[in-house]
């Protein structure tokens, strides 16, 4: 398989600036390579069960890779990527020393046609009940062209809805999501939770579009796509419609019909995911290599130049050196931990840790509040404790999920306020750096953010009720339900017979009593919920602020070095003969040149007419 | 009982004349037939089905929202629609049947103006039970969604004026067990799910509109019948196809024909045709010779199941309107329900009638004390503790809910015997209902001896125990409605 272009121009940029040996910007391309060769563009399909997710990923890969029932089916997330032959993957997930360990079992002796009833087999809810196999996910790869681009398409369990655990898991993996298709059927225009989610959804998530499926068992679809829009449009969320019918999509693949293929409505789906999903993708890697590229060549670059410079005028060569002193100076501050830079982070974490439990508390407060008047008002609560605990599992699923939109949205706000002040200092060292510095962060923040590392909630996500956060505590806190006593409605009734005050009031006091109970239980169980989310919260913002210090203080040390170089250079050409000068100038012209026809070619990576495109490379000089 | 009760708690109140006004209706609805209330979320079918139930199209049925107002179909002597305002007198209104169907125009009132409509209708089907169909729930418009609510869940604690629901789901959502619970948690008698059946509506589509979509959605309501959340809360779960009930019932002669045209069509290209519902719809198609407005009809009719069903029937050799209309409604499920609505609504009516009413002045002696209400809340309750019909009930929930427990296959013995598959002797006992009334006797008998002994068992815990006397008493019951019968009279 060719290596596409971006990785191309990398390998052409290392090559070129392998004679300068400078390990630490080579080391940087690598990084680049790396990430390059490693991305995946996920999608990940999302909707209330029995909606077509996954006969809509089988139709989009024409492949029959997930199991499709009448009754509800999938139970385990899977993972739909490309490979030359169909490859099944069981991935379990448990607690190790440090962190989660993977285990992956891999088997490739499983026909295409046959390949959905061996996946039944770990992620249907009729073959694996409740998830019993203890799968993290099911991985699967197919040999399709529309998946080697890096399209990764994750089918979500639809199980318990969108307003349940399982849908504050595939919340919490939104971050890590490059699109996300909802899917709601034909039937019914959308419900209330659908647009709560979506409304959500496209604050966590580039790309958000609506799938209607079904299209070819309702006649009304269309005024059901109308009415849709328009809740979309009332409820301020922008994303794309795209009506599709599965079933003759399938019937398209198996005839080879193209007219029908045309007719169910999926070369707008492809289309999307292409131009828009793996295009802005592609246009991400795009920059981020061409900044890469840029930001490393330019420091050669530069300290080539001065050097230039001090060789043709020794007379300014007291002068240069007294500037790129400065500058350096100035870089070598930008790694102190004094630095400006360094300040906002670190109080932004702070006061954003703050914020973020307050906002957590808060909500866990009202959801403890409202619980609390329910059980005062409702009499005896074992009566309506399964309700109950229901009820509260949803609020606070609810409201750690809305906690969680919170914090993303904070943190990658913070890390924006950070790169500007960045910015700003570097402008003062170096002005040619100035542009598509947020680009790099955005590179930054892609990397960290897909890995998933960084937000350990979006790793746990697709856990959903075993092994997620939630899923621990639940079990908790059915565990501590068997502690209440149960009340026997048949006391009740003798107690009734017999009549008499006595009895009243004794069940008056028991009542008082397992209200009182009823309370500390959820209380505790709020408690344990807010403590864990709080730490979960807490750790994902160490890590975005470790990854944004390591980031720019790399950054800073790069400039130091080449600043660093860029003097001795001019220092040394001080002391230089005539002829010497003149050679090391006619040496540096050269290799000028061969650096700058890299940048020309590599500024090629992106389309001409993108407005932000980078500035014109030489023309910047 | 509760009459008399009732009657009394009219006098008491004879100061107030909103309280004895409301509380006469209540008496009068102990004589009146079953309210049954038809609930469910937006689109879910309601009144698809309310029509299929009735086997006329008078409840307005189509693509959005449409029932938007609370409404009440009764029998009547001849057809007659009426508005009730939230204030104000009652206005009749035009009755307008196009097309076959019931068209209601509620003549410029708002519709946030209105408290509900009642459609007169004479027909048979409404004679036993009243049905009320009702606003959808979890609907996006939340206005509709709160009136539907308000009626079935009355915020100032009424209790509700259906004595039993019907609630239909597309699949079992969190919004589905919500309602339902709402639905139960009522007063003293609190008896989960003794009245109201779950209905899987829109069956059809669960098999995405294959011809052998039904078998498929059976297997997902037996699969809820087993369901811990909905156990508690529904006496049954059966699956119905609303839309091919709707029309099966009322089809006409004309669309037997275009049927019969399209049946006649060769298999492959009538398969392709009826690939999608666009397709089918095509202008420019050339179908066995319908027109595309005549398409239309057909498909609002019939929805793309009921077209591949019915020709596909009609090639099976059910040539005749009334053979394809018997053999489609058969398959739409529709019998289920009727049977599940009998055995659990209908034979029971007395008991739930008088829940309600009982439940009525328990409330109003609740919200406004008056000199004799200590007496009438005793009453109501000794009423509810000792009939042994409320015991039946209130077991039978319990059991459902797992509030009580009884070992193994006990649980579902007791719940036969209690009337959960119906009130009638033959189904308590798990005999066909054409038993010999001597084999009804025997079986009767023996279920007493069994539980007579379970009751006396003295490792039992007092609340299983307890139960094992309900189910003792009630064979006793059995045994005495049998004997009035001479064994040798049928």
């Amino acid at each position: 398989m060719e290596l596409p272009a971006p990785v191309r121009a990398v390998d052409l940029a290392l090559s070129t600036i392998a004679p300068y040996g400078r390990p630490d910007l080579e080391a940087r391309l690598r990084q680049t390579r790396a990430r390059l060769l490693d991305d995946r563009i996920r999608v990940l399909i999302v909707g209330e069960f029995k909606q077509g997710k996954s006969m809509l990923v089988n139709a989009l890969v024409s492949a029959p890779v997930c199991p499709v029932y009448d009754d509800v089916a999938t139970a385990v997330p899977t993972v739909v990527q490309f490979a030359e032959e169909p490859v099944l993957t069981v991935v379990r997930q448990h607690d190790g020393a440090d962190g989660p360990v993977e285990q992956r079992t891999s088997r490739a002796d499983v026909p295409l046609p046959e390949l959905s009833e061996a996946v039944a087999a770990h992620v249907a809810e009729s073959h694996n009940p409740d998830n019993r196999q203890k799968l993290h996910h099911v991985e699967v790869g197919v040999p399709r062209h529309l998946l080697q681009a890096g399209l990764e398409i994750v089918d979500t369990p639809g199980v318990g809805g969108l307003n349940s655990v399982h849908g504050a898991a595939t919340m919490s993996a939104l971050p890590t999501a490059d699109a996300v298709l909802l899917v709601s059927d034909a039937s019914q225009e959308y419900t209330a939770p659908e647009l709560e989610f979506l409304s959500r959804a496209v604050r966590l998530c580039p790309n958000v579009a609506c799938v209607l499926t079904k299209t070819d068992l309702y006649p009304e679809w269309r005024r059901i796509a109308e009415l849709d829009r328009g809740h979309l449009r009332t409820a301020g969320v922008d994303a794309e419609l795209i009506a599709v019918s599965s079933q003759v999509r399938w019937q398209a693949v198996t005839t080879g019909d193209l007219d029908l293929n045309a007719e169910s409505g999926f070369a707008e789906l492809e289309e999307y995911l292409v131009r828009r999903v793996l295009g802005q993708a592609d246009l991400l890697s795009r920059r981020s290599t061409v900044h890469d590229v840029l930001a490393v060549t330019d420091q050669i670059c530069d300290s080539l130049r001065a050097e230039r410079a001090a060789r043709s005028d020794p007379a300014r060569a007291q002068e240069i050196v007294r500037e790129l002193t400065g500058a350096q100076g100035r870089a070598a501050a930008l790694k102190e931990r004094s630095a400006r830079w360094q300040h906002t982070l670190n109080d932004g974490v702070t006061d954003l840790n703050a914020d973020i439990d307050h906002d957590l508390r808060d909500r866990m407060r009202e959801v403890t509040r409202l619980a609390e008047e329910e059980i005062d008002g409702g009499g005896d609560p074992t009566r309506t404790w399964e309700q109950l605990t229901t009820w509260v599992q949803q609020q606070v699923a609810s409201a750690a999920s809305a906690n969680f939109v919170w914090a993303t949205e904070r943190a990658r706000w913070l890390a924006r306020q950070v790169s500007t002040h960045f910015d700003d200092q570097r402008e003062a060292v170096l002005p040619a750096l100035r542009t598509e510095a947020s680009a790099a962060l955005g590179a930054v923040r892609e990397m960290k953010v897909r890995e998933g590392e960084s937000f350990s909630f979006g790793q746990q996500a697709l856990t959903g009720l075993r092994g997620g956060y939630i899923g621990v505590l639940m079990f908790g806190f059915i565990g501590t339900i068997v502690g209440l006593s149960l009340l026997n409605p048949f006391s009740i009734g003798a107690g009734l017979l017999l009549g008499g005050k006595t009895i009243s009031d004794e069940r008056r006091r028991v009542v008082t009593r397992r209200q009182a109970e009823a309370k500390t239980v959820v209380r505790r169980y709020v408690d344990d919920v807010t403590f864990q989310v709080g730490k979960d919260s807490r750790d994902m913002l160490r890590g975005v602020q470790r990854d944004l210090r390591d980031h720019f203080t790399d950054l800073a040390e790069q400039l130091t070095r080449s600043l660093k170089e860029s003097l001795t250079a001019t220092e040394r050409s001080a002391t230089a003969s005539k002829e010497d000068r003149v050679r090391r100038i006619a040496e540096i012209d050269t290799e000028l040149a061969r650096l700058e026809t890299l940048q020309a070619r590599v500024g090629t990576l992106l389309p001409e007419a993108t407005p932000n495109a980078p500035r014109p490379v030489v023309a910047a000089r | 009982m509760a009459r008399a009760v009732l009657v009394q708690a009219v006098e008491a109140y004879r100061h107030d004349p909103t309280v004895s006004g409301w509380l006469a209706q209540q008496v009068a609805r102990l004589d009146g037939p079953l309210r049954i209330a038809v609930a469910g979320k937006v689109k879910a079918g309601k009144s698809t089905l309310l029509n299929a139930l009735v086997g006329e199209q008078i409840a307005p049925a189509d693509a959005g929202e449409c029932t938007k107002v609370v409404t009440w179909y009764r029998a009547g002597r001849q057809p007659r629609i009426t508005l009730f305002p939230r204030q104000g007198a009652p206005v009749g209104l035009a009755v307008d049947r196009r097309d076959g169907a019931l068209v209601i125009d509620l003549g410029g009132t708002p519709v946030d103006d209105v408290d509900h409509l009642e459609v007169d209708w004479p027909t048979p089907s409404l004679r036993v039970a009243s049905l009320i169909d009702t606003p959808g729930i979890a609907s996006m418009s939340t206005e509709v969604g709160k009136r539907a609510l308000r009626f079935l869940d009355p915020e100032d604690e009424r209790p509700t004026e259906a004595d039993a629901v019907v609630y239909l789901m597309r699949h079992l959502h969190a919004a589905d067990a919500e309602f339902l619970e709402a639905f139960r948690d009522q007063g003293v008698s609190q008896s989960a799910g003794v009245n109201a059946v779950a209905v899987i509506s829109r069956a059809d589509e669960i098999g995405g509109g294959r011809v052998d979509a039904m078998v498929s959605a059976r297997a997902v309501a037996r699969r809820y019948r087993t369901e811990p959340v909905l156990r508690g809360l529904a006496q049954n779960v059966v699956a119905v196809a609303g839309l091919l009930a709707e029309t099966a019932r009322t089809l006409r002669h004309t669309e037997f024909a275009a049927l019969a045209a399209l049946a006649a069509v060769p298999r492959e290209d009538l398969e392709s045709a009826l690939l999608t519902a666009d397709r089918f719809l095509r202008p420019d198609a050339d179908i066995a010779g319908l027109a595309a407005d005549d398409r239309a009809r057909l498909l609002r009719r019939f929805g793309v199941f009921g077209l591949r069903l019915g020709t596909v029937l009609i090639r099976q050799g059910y040539a005749s309107p009334a053979a394809l209309a018997a053999e489609l409604l058969d398959r739409s499920g529709l019998h289920d329900l009727q049977q599940a609505l009998d055995a659990q609504f209908v034979q029971r009516r007395d008991v739930l009638k008088a829940r309600s009413a009982l439940l009525a002045v328990l409330r109003v002696v609740a919200d406004a004390p008056a000199r004799d209400g200590g007496r009438l809340a005793a009453e109501v309750e000794r009423i509810f503790a000792d009939a042994h019909e409320f015991a039946e009930l209130r077991l039978l929930g319990a059991l459902r809910s797992r509030a009580v427990t009884l070992p193994g296959e006990l649980a579902a013995e007791a719940q036969a015997l209690l009337g959960e598959r119906g009130a009638a002797a033959p189904a308590r006992l798990g005999l066909p209902a054409d038993a010999p009334a001597a084999a009804l006797r025997d079986a009767a008998l023996t279920a007493l001896d069994r539980w007579q002994r379970r009751a006396e068992n003295p490792m039992l815990p007092r609340g299983p125990a307890d139960a094992c006397r309900v189910v003792v008493r009630t064979c006793e019951g059995l045994l005495a409605t049998l004997d009035r019968v001479p064994a040798y009279g049928r």
